[in-house]
């Protein structure tokens, strides 16, 4: 019964985490229609924010938070302005992921230049006795990782249902000529859709740097998982992504109570690949082309 | 209210728009007639920004729209439906029509907090606009779920509540029943009556020279005729471009 609890709870945690890369990956798709790699790159520029705020300038805990949250919206904000001078020239999609990945790359360097190639600690949370609930333990700090990640999605469902922005990127994502018929500018929605998804990055790359240690490459691995729960739950579908993501954490978590635990990504694309062959549109994707 | 002067539009060799000029009056009903491929949707497309021109301009209300891009020529106040309906096909009929008059202040933080929420107004013009289009239970339907009829009354139901100095219709009533279209006419000509401008294209030259002020005639790229329907329905050139003598 344990081990059992134990794997619900790692599920849990995996797919909040890869959920809140997920759901701003796939806002920022649904927009733009092209794959943007390079927002992993904001998961591990946010967490390096917050070392430099908290462990090397010394600010205190809650600016730390707040300054680097705010420079991931931002970070974000530049990232478009870089897509937007390739979208003027006339750039395809194929393109914008190419200079995605490249912008992985780069910023992933600079990263390892600034910083170093060693492991990183924020140390903020000192190391904490984990609570037991039914034969699993968890820590406090995983429990606020499942509770502001619930949040944030909740609140993210809310801001695209209620919202005029929420809904003015559900009319871009649907169909972006007839958008501006209606006197939408999809340049402003791309824009707040890069703000609002490296927000939510950045805030999975806080929390994830809380949890884990900071490498360069950190956000490259996150990227993929959100990737993969994107594809699964439908790309496009911040919904689908979310769904997709807390699967992706079951299926993992799981997995490895059948196979050693080296297994766990072979798990991840196997789910990939069989979602890839069998149902390509994913659990909630949207059927392509819509009215055209 | 709009002034087309000198417009061109070539693809390669075909002279889609050539050199057209024309007016459409304030409060008025100016239809756009020819045979298939004769620029009359490349106009269309010019006018409203969705292609870019290779010369000549464009003027609502005194203001010069030729180089806007296709949303500030819509927030300028050019209204318009296509050819195809073209819907958000995964929201719903109700957030279909909100959002052409929902969608002035897209302001980050007014949304991100939100302090914007629709007023009692827009909704109400929503159920107006449903009501008389008699698709209120249709209101929360998805707008793929719709038959092409339906989609066609709520893509006008959409342009005409966009705020707007010129609506803009291509083929409003191609595809609906014979009912409808008399319910579009009629609702067309009260439109004018209440001081509404409208261009619109048609193929069924009787349903366009009944409801129209004015007509422009075009063929090949320029226009070979215009004025009153009259004048036109005895046309030589006119007749000759529809009928291929």
């Amino acid at each position: 019964m344990g081990i059992v609890i134990q794997l619900l709870i790692n599920s849990l945690i995996a797919g909040a985490i890869y959920a809140l890369v997920a759901a701003g990956f796939s806002l920022i798709y649904s927009t733009n229609k092209f794959v943007h790699f390079a927002h992993g790159s904001v998961i591990a520029f946010s967490a390096y924010m917050l070392y430099l705020f908290y462990s090397i300038l010394k600010f205190n805990f809650g600016i730390a938070v707040i300054l680097t949250i705010l420079f991931s919206g931002v970070f974000g904000y530049l990232l478009n302005l870089i897509y937007k001078k390739l979208r003027e020239r006339n750039a395809s999609s194929v393109i914008l992921l190419i200079a995605s990945v490249g912008l992985l790359i780069l910023i992933e360097s600079l990263i390892l230049i600034l910083f170093g190639a060693d492991v990183k600690t924020i140390g903020f949370l000192k190391i904490a006795k984990g609570l037991e609930i039914f034969g699993g333990i968890i820590t406090p700090l995983q429990i606020w990782i499942i509770i502001i990640s619930l949040l944030l999605l909740g609140f993210l469902y809310l801001f695209m249902k209620k919202t005029k922005i929420g809904k003015a990127m559900r009319a871009v994502a649907d169909n972006k000529d007839v958008a501006e018929i209606v006197g939408i500018s999809s340049e402003k929605i791309y824009s707040y859709s890069f703000i609002i998804g490296s927000l939510i990055a950045g805030i999975a790359g806080i929390l994830v740097g809380l949890e884990q240690n900071l490498e360069p490459a950190m956000g490259t691995n996150l990227m993929i998982k959100g990737f993969t729960g994107a594809v699964i739950g439908g790309i496009g579908s911040v919904s689908g992504a979310i769904l997709g993501s807390f699967l992706l954490g079951f299926t993992e978590n799981y997995g490895i109570w059948f196979l050693p635990s080296g297994y766990k990504d072979a798990i991840a694309f196997t789910l990939l690949f069989i979602f890839l062959l069998f149902k390509p549109r994913g659990i909630l994707g949207k059927k392509w082309g819509g009215d055209k | 209210m709009l002034k087309v002067e000198n417009l061109r539009k070539y693809f390669g060799g075909i002279k889609a728009v050539d050199n057209v000029s024309f007016e459409v009056r304030e409060n008025s009903i100016t239809a756009l007639i020819g045979p298939n491929g004769s620029g009359k949707t490349t106009l269309f497309n010019l006018i409203s920004g969705v292609i870019e021109k290779d010369s000549g301009k464009i003027i609502l209300d005194k203001k010069n729209i030729t180089n806007c891009s296709v949303n500030k020529i819509s927030n300028i106040g050019v209204s318009r439906i296509f050819q195809k309906s073209r819907l958000f096909s995964n929201l719903s009929v109700r957030e279909n029509l909100l959002i052409a008059i929902d969608n002035e202040d897209l302001k980050f933080w007014k949304n991100f907090l939100n302090k914007n929420k629709i007023t009692r107004e827009k909704e109400s013009k929503v159920k107006k606009m449903l009501k008389l289009v008699e698709m209120s239970e249709f209101e929360n339907k998805k707008a793929s779920e719709l038959s092409y009829g339906q989609k066609r009354l709520i893509e006008l139901g959409r342009a005409i509540l966009n705020p707007h100095k010129i609506l803009l219709l291509d083929e409003p009533v191609a595809g609906v029943t014979p009912r409808l279209r008399n319910e579009i006419s009629k609702l067309l000509t009260k439109m004018r009556e209440e001081g509404e401008t409208i261009l619109l294209i048609e193929h069924d030259m009787n349903f366009a020279l009944n409801l129209a002020d004015n007509v422009i005639v075009m063929d090949e790229g320029k226009i070979i005729a215009s004025g009153k329907p009259e004048k036109i329905k005895n046309n030589k050139k006119v007749l000759n471009a529809y009928l291929g003598e």
